[in-house]
């Protein structure tokens, strides 16, 4: 029974529970959040309250920019409630692709039959892969639905681009999870390094942006090279989506090879 | 015609801790060789290392003339392969676990996998997180024997299984050995292996103490023998006792003799090796009752375990770990004091076929 990519089919059906899971979590905070937007971020009380927060917060929270409907969307959905789900849920397969399955006990059995190490991260890969451009492209077709009845006035070309970096993003933090997961064999490292590259690009970017003084820390921050030019409102900095990407497959080689080099299951 | 297996001067370090010493075995094509030792000794770990789930830190292995480091996907397809702890999916029936292992092994007959679901009586269909230890076991039996192949690597097989589903396993490894098929399993308990296999090597603390023939290790495991006598004073009943080789721990003492009845002596003794001198000797005497117990394997092989000496009475070609060609198994020229051992193994083989 030859089957094209055994791997990457089983990988995938057996986790569509959790794919409609999330899928269900990001329509209802695309749902929840955009529709508010004539009544938050164009209101003129709302921008008066915002005023009234330490402008550190306001930064830190990308709420500087909720004038408008792009910025809002960008700093809600984009910034905030949709990288932490997107990234969460991609943390979560990328832990569990090698280092879950060798945690479990179910990698040494897979192993023994007809297939690679590097044909099982490359698949698992591959499927993670998919996953996040299902859900990328559900929260596009989201935000373009409402795009018109929230009055957030957002340019389709620019929403492409910026739901291209938001996959990028959510796939980095997931590759990393899969590498550490591969290279140790153990779930809860994949899950702290996938979680340490969102949480810090997220806590870079917040704390760059506060001065002049440790704008630096913006360079170290995936999170700042996605979204530091607000690309729902001015367009995606194809150099960063490039950028996110390749570091991305370098980390899914470097899995594979690192598999590819030790005991499993010990 | 090569060996199935072939393993030379294996070692396995973990960090600092070796815990294979250097381990040397061939085992004949078409046959069944079985390893026992107890938790620790190194057996799963061996077997990880014939599948290059773990990369032995010295030493050479050929499985099926091909080194499974470099053979990649098309050895690993001639393999079927029972871990020794078995972990299986949850969310999934066993029909569609099967048929997973199917997509990414040799080719499967659908109709195989039916006909072996049927004869260990498992259901398929089944949530695999609902089976019972025992039916998970045999589902991890079907994904290593469906695709038939060349080798079987089977760690551990019949743990968790019950004596009937046992007996039905026994007869599916006779059938694959039939078929052509060799079998390395391993378990901690001989009378396991002591069933099926035709070769048996011992393992503790990461090395091979000795491998044998399941009938060797019965020659040279001891036996206790009681008999009483009539006739002869107890010193004599010693002094014929002392002529049979491999005869040891001898108790005599006279019974008190009711009334004018001639004395009776009664003697103990255990006994490792033949048996015909010690009838032979026995044949002087006039016994009034005689015991000879079978052989305590488990005993034998418990003491294998703990002693660093070798067993007491060993039969002749115990204890050399054999090079490639030198391991004992059906259709090798046997050794010198082998011979009947050997041929008892074919012999229980054509057996075991007839049965199945």
């Amino acid at each position: 029974m030859p089957k094209i990519l055994p791997l990457f089919t089983k990988a995938l059906t057996d986790s569509w529970r959790s794919t409609l899971a999330w899928a269900v979590g990001l329509s209802a905070a695309c749902m929840l959040y955009l529709p508010l937007y004539p009544s938050i971020g164009g209101s003129a009380q709302m921008q008066d309250l915002i005023n009234a927060l330490p402008p550190e917060m306001t930064k830190a929270l990308n709420y500087d920019q909720i004038a408008s409907g792009p910025g809002y969307t960008q700093a809600t959905m984009f910034g905030l409630i949709g990288f932490l789900l997107m990234s969460m849920a991609s943390i979560g397969w990328g832990a569990a692709a090698v280092g879950g399955d060798e945690e479990s006990g179910l990698l040494e059995l897979t192993l023994a039959h007809s297939v690679t190490r590097v044909q099982v991260v490359l698949e698992r890969a591959l499927a993670i892969v998919v996953r996040i451009a299902l859900l990328s492209v559900l929260v596009f077709l989201l935000v373009l639905g409402l795009n018109g009845p929230s009055q957030l006035g957002i340019d389709v070309g620019h929403l492409a681009g910026a739901v291209l970096l938001f996959a990028a993003l959510a796939l980095l933090s997931g590759t990393a999870a899969l590498f550490a997961g591969a290279l140790s064999g153990r779930k809860i490292y994949g899950i702290a390094a996938g979680a340490a590259v969102a949480v810090l690009g997220y806590v870079f970017n917040a704390v760059g942006r506060q001065s002049p003084d440790v704008e630096w820390l913006l360079n170290l921050s995936p999170y700042h090279w996605a979204y530091g030019n607000s690309p729902v409102a001015n367009g995606a900095d194809w150099g960063a989506a490039a950028g996110l990407y390749g570091i991305s497959a370098v980390l899914i080689v470097l899995g594979a090879t690192a598999l590819q080099r030790r005991d499993v299951g010990v | 015609m090569t060996q199935a297996i072939v393993v030379e001067g294996l070692r396995k370090k973990f960090g600092s801790r070796e815990v294979l010493h250097g381990l040397d075995f061939a085992v004949e094509p078409g046959s069944v060789f079985g390893v026992i030792g107890p938790n620790g000794a190194g057996k799963t770990t061996t077997m990880r290392c014939l599948l290059d789930i773990i990369r032995p830190s010295a030493g050479s292995i050929s499985v099926l003339g091909q080194n499974p480091r470099s053979a990649g996907t098309a050895l690993r397809r001639r393999i079927g392969y029972l871990p020794g702890e078995l972990h299986l999916e949850n969310r999934t029936t066993g029909r569609r676990m099967l048929e997973h292992f199917a997509a990414i092994s040799g080719p499967v007959e659908p109709k195989h996998v039916n006909e072996l679901a049927e004869r260990l009586n498992l259901d398929l269909d089944r949530q695999t997180r609902k089976l019972s230890k025992g039916n998970k076991q045999k589902l991890g039996l079907l994904q290593a024997f469906m695709h038939k192949p060349e080798l079987l690597v089977l760690d551990e097989p019949t743990s968790g299984l019950d004596p009937l589903v046992q007996q039905v396993f026994h007869a599916m490894v006779r059938e694959a050995v039939d078929d052509g098929a060799t079998v390395f399993l391993s378990s901690h308990v001989l009378s396991e292996v002591q069933q099926a296999a035709d070769a048996v090597a011992i393992l503790r603390d990461g090395e091979i103490v000795t491998v044998s023939t399941v009938e060797a290790l019965r020659t040279a495991a001891a036996r206790q023998l009681r008999f009483n006598s009539t006739g002869t004073e107890a010193h004599d009943v010693g002094a014929v006792l002392a002529r049979v080789p491999g005869i040891a721990n001898v108790a005599v003492r006279e019974l008190k003799a009711e009334g004018h009845a001639a004395p009776t002596v009664e003697a103990s003794a255990t006994l490792s090796g033949h048996v015909q001198p010690l009838v032979q000797e026995l044949a002087r005497l006039n016994l009034t009752d005689l015991v000879l117990e079978e052989p305590d394997l488990e005993e034998a092989v418990l003491t294998l375990y703990t002693a660093q000496s070798p067993l007491p009475g060993q039969a002749p070609g115990l204890g050399q770990a054999p090079g490639p060609g030198q391991a004992p198994g059906p259709g090798q020229a046997p050794g010198p004091g082998q011979a009947p051992e050997n041929g008892q193994v074919s012999g229980r083989h054509a057996e075991g076929a007839h049965r199945a």
